[in-house]
């Protein structure tokens, strides 16, 4: 990873997009349903960037993508300078060697009939990461790595508990040594002490292995422990980007500082409940809202909210707001007392 | 060796008798298969010929068991043939999709369109009756059949995690199909293989029987039959040997398939046999009076209550007192105990567990005490929904999928009271309204799927307080949400607990932010066992039991660089340690912690821990 510049992004985003047409009834017209929207990202080595946002609103087909599983619409998806649509199957296949996936459900992630050792034993033979006869003590090495036991190896995945497998799925993603990892709501299924034996972890191979991360959570308070940077989306679109502490600490999106305000904490201040809670629901993707798609929730939407899709625009260094009437507000979040 | 593969013995063992004699067949001390003795035709069975002899005076047994061989061998043989080919195609076309499918699983469904006997007259009248013919003609008629199961279970697993995962590794697609596809579609494969090799040797039978399968004097089952048909009322016995054969071989196969499926499957493994035939405990449900209450007796109070499967204590005396009014949160990790708890108060428990100890008794509407852990079904159902009520997790497994909002709100309320017609529309409508259902009057005629996930948590709340429940039982209500709806239930709770004072709740949860936005009191659980418990401030400020410490202090809010993960994982219960529970993990633990159970600490009013440490926790 040496040979590259590090301040250069490893991955790059360019207006992505990711229609799903559905049809109703049989000769039905083809309606769009926009599962993500124009949406631009980079992440650099050793930085993690949290993706937040309810569900449907396109964090996991945008994780899709940035892995190349899924093929975008419109834009490109550049990792390391390749374009990741215009390469053949071999060449993606070679380029997967450095980017992985860990998924949300431990428990489907792992295949039920193989054993461990074997299913991480994989990635090592597919690119001959190491050679033949070594492949066992490199798996011992990366069962160690995540703190399991090398016995682990011969055991199937049904002897492990929740917090074990997530450790499993990452040691299987670290096999092929990896410079981008997508981390698809890694703890949501978790127990929170074991939650947090996984985000440190999480936290540990970034910093050790120098990796760019992107990690999809639902949880602010997880995102914002574990990321240098957030994006927050809405419907598809990146509603609000920019540094952890900007984006948690004065929200200028008004869907920000509702989500924030929304989630609960240890120590629940004493506010009227009515301010801070988002009425309504997230819109069909089907049949989105005219202009800016948060405009139908938005406390503080107008007229001129419908008419026309915000653009993303700067509010401070790195940090883009999609709102009107954007403006850095001090954070209702209960959460700002540290 | 595992309980699966023992099961595997008996019909393992009977299947490979019967082939091993059929292929041993030629060097057995047979008679001639083709020697006829006319003058003993029909003769019964006798030393020289065990089963008898034919309207040939063949020898029987060997006929048997050189029919065996062509019977069996046909059989097999088109089975193997078109599960090979079937599944190719079925795992090539599930697996690609689009151009592929059309190819391999569709273009072999025309052959399904084909009535099966008739396309196997077609294939042995082109190319001559005898054995090779009607192979080919099996297995072209079995294809498709593997062909569509496998494509079916292809399409189901490539849309796992784990198949992604070998995806994003950059695992070729072949070696996806082969490695990670194919053992998982394995379990419907055996089941059709064991279907078609019956059917096969019924139609190989049929064939033979209409003479256009094996060729006589080859013997086979199916012509065994047919000759023995002919002298049906000289001989009857003759019938009965190859139909016997030709069961108890289709029998064998099934069974063995079906074991075979059962040992593949590594999560089978724990599976037990009938446990619900099991009987119920007697003693448990024995009615019991109802005495008069105290005067100000709390809504709730278990004391000691056990709950145990066969001889395993999944919950060990819990005690737990609920106020009128009161929200007690019950927190604690997956297998804690806590949702057993809940669901023992409401009877809903499985049938395989029962309550083996302690008491929980409940203050009725009408001033009566009841014990809750020993009450009848009869008993319960007149509480359930009036007196004590319940709110899952999952509200789209537990609405009725078939049946509109506003039925299954009617329901409830006419399970307890005799309301018709527009009272009853209005209560309902009333209700939906309550629990914040936009546009109640249109909504209330909506199927479950049409609502979304917070809507319809809202419906499974208006179910559960339809009749105006004194004690309501939430299990995680709000897990399965997103934060900005879970803020909306979450106030909708507190909501309710301000419309209705006297109601009591229990929050079951194991998110320690959710307990302190709604609770007033906390119960934390560990491993079926209650830790600590006490206000939440008081508890949240001040924890007692190093459990509850090591939680507060494991949740990401905050400025600490590093979180507080709680090493190791809870204890099976199989393996509980003998003193206590979380003396393993924890970092206070001293030898007397892991020799005998702690006694419940009272460090303040109202506040319980059970700890020997618990002055020095926090």
């Amino acid at each position: 990873m040496s040979e590259h510049d590090t301040a250069a992004p490893l991955v790059v985003a360019e207006n992505l997009g990711r229609n799903f047409p559905t049809r109703r009834g049989l000769l039905g017209r083809a309606h769009d349903v926009w599962a993500v929207r124009d949406v631009s990202l980079t992440i650099a080595r050793g930085e993690t960037v949290g993706i937040v946002g309810e569900s449907g609103c396109g964090k996991s087909t945008l994780g899709r993508m940035m892995m190349g599983l899924d093929l975008p619409t419109t834009g490109a998806m550049r990792f390391d300078g390749h374009d990741l649509s215009a390469l053949s199957g071999p060449e993606m296949r070679k380029l997967s060697r450095r980017m992985q996936m860990v998924f949300q459900d431990p428990f489907g992630s792992l295949d039920p009939r193989r054993s461990v050792g074997a299913q991480i034993a994989d990635g090592l033979r597919t690119h001959a990461i190491v050679p033949g006869p070594e492949v066992k003590a490199e798996v011992a090495r990366l069962l160690e790595q995540v703190g399991l036991p090398t016995s682990a190896a011969q055991r199937r995945p049904h002897e492990f508990s929740g917090g074990q497998r997530q450790r499993i799925a990452v040691a299987r993603a670290l096999s092929t040594r990896p410079d981008f990892i997508v981390a698809d709501e890694p703890v949501s299924a978790l127990d929170v002490s074991i939650q947090a034996q996984v985000v440190n972890l999480l936290e540990d191979l970034r910093r050790d292995l120098h990796l760019a991360m992107m990690f999809i959570s639902h949880d602010l308070h997880v995102v914002r422990h574990l990321c240098t940077r957030i994006v927050v989306m809405y419907l598809g679109r990146i509603v609000e980007e920019g540094p952890a502490e900007k984006v948690f600490g004065t929200p200028a999106h008004p869907y920000t500082r509702a989500l924030l305000a929304a989630t609960p904490s240890l120590q629940p201040n004493e506010g009227s409940d009515a301010d801070r809670i988002l009425k309504g629901e997230l819109p069909s993707p089907a049949n989105p809202p005219s202009g800016c798609p948060f405009r139908t929730r938005c406390p503080i939407a107008e007229e001129a909210c419908a008419s026309a899709v915000p653009p993303l625009d700067p509010v401070g260094d790195g940090w883009n707001v999609r709102c009107i009437k954007a403006g850095p507000v001090a954070a209702t979040m209960r959460e700002v007392h540290a | 060796m595992s309980r699966s593969v023992r099961k595997l013995i008996l019909p393992g063992t009977i299947a490979a008798l019967i082939v091993a004699t059929v292929l041993l067949a030629p060097v057995l001390p047979l008679q001639d298969v083709r020697g006829m003795d006319i003058p003993n035709r029909f003769a019964g069975p006798s030393a020289g010929h065990w089963l008898g002899q034919d309207d040939f005076g063949r020898d029987v047994l060997s006929r048997l068991i050189w029919g065996g061989r062509a019977s069996l061998f046909i059989a097999v043989g088109s089975a193997i043939f078109a599960a090979i080919i079937g599944t190719a195609l079925g795992l090539l076309g599930g697996y690609f999709r689009g151009a592929v499918e059309l190819v391999t699983v569709r273009a072999a469904e025309i052959i399904l369109c084909l009535p099966p006997l008739l396309l196997a007259l077609l294939v042995v009248t082109i190319l001559g009756a005898g054995t090779w013919p009607l192979v080919l003609a099996l297995t072209i008629l079995y294809t498709p059949n593997y062909a569509r199961v496998v494509y079916a279970a292809t399409q189901q697993v490539r849309g796992l995690d784990f198949v992604t995962a070998q995806r994003a590794m950059g695992t070729h697609p072949m070696t996806i199909l082969v490695r990670t596809i194919l053992p998982n579609v394995l379990p419907p494969l055996l089941v059709q293989m064991s279907l078609v090799v019956a059917s096969a040797m019924v139609i190989e039978s049929g064939l033979s029987f209409l003479g256009l399968g094996v060729v006589p004097p080859t013997p086979s089952w199916g012509l065994m039959i047919r000759s023995a048909r002919g002298a049906m009322e000289v001989a009857p016995l003759l019938l009965v040997w190859p139909s016997l054969a030709l069961a108890g071989t289709i029998l064998t196969f099934n069974l063995l398939c079906d074991r075979l499926q059962s040992a593949l499957d590594p999560r089978a493994v724990t599976a037990g046999g009938a446990l619900w035939l099991r009987p119920r405990s007697a003693a448990a449900k024995k009615r019991i009076t109802s005495l008069e209450a105290e005067a100000d007796a709390p809504l709730l109070e278990i004391r000691d209550m056990s709950i145990a499967v066969r001889d395993m204590e999944l919950v060990r005396r819990v005690s737990l007192t609920v106020r009128p009014g009161e929200t007690v949160a019950l927190v604690g990790e997956s297998g804690s105990g806590k949702t057993l708890t809940g669901l023992a108060m409401t009877g809903l428990l499985p049938d395989t567990l029962r309550v083996t100890g302690g008491t929980a008794l409940y203050t009725t509407r009408a001033g009566k005490a009841v014990d809750l852990a020993k009450l009848d079904e009869e008993g319960i159902r007149t509480l359930r929904g009036e007196e004590v009520s319940m709110v899952f997790q999952d509200a789209a497994a537990a609405l009725n999928p078939v049946l509109r909002i506003g039925e299954q709100v009617a329901e409830a309320i006419r399970a307890h009271h005799e309301v018709e017609g527009e009272a009853l529309q209005t209560r309902v409508v009333e209700l939906l309204r309550q629990v914040g259902i936009p546009d109640p009057e249109q909504r209330a005629r909506a199927y479950p799927h049409e609502l979304s996930g917070g809507q319809r948590q809202r419906a499974m709340i208006a179910v559960a307080v339809a009749n105006n429940p004194r004690l309501l039982i939430a299990d995680e209500p709000t897990t399965a949400l997103d934060p900005t709806i879970q803020a909306q239930i979450l106030q909708l709770f507190a909501q309710l607990k301000c419309d209705t004072p006297g109601m009591g709740m229990i929050f079951v949860t194991h998110d320690l932010a959710v307990v302190a936005e709604i609770a007033d009191r906390v119960t934390v659980m560990y491993a079926g066992e209650v830790v600590e418990e006490g206000p939440v401030a008081e508890v949240f400020e001040r924890p007692r039991h190093p459990y509850t410490a090591a939680l507060i202090a494991s949740v990401p809010e905050g400025g600490a660089a590093r979180l507080t993960a709680i090493p190791g994982s809870v204890p099976s219960p199989r393996q509980m340690p003998r003193g206590c529970r979380f003396a393993p993990r924890c970092g206070f633990a001293t030898e007397r912690c892991s020799a005998h159970p702690p006694p419940a600490e009272h460090p303040a009013p109202g506040r319980v821990t059970r700890c020997f440490h618990w002055e020095t926790v926090t």
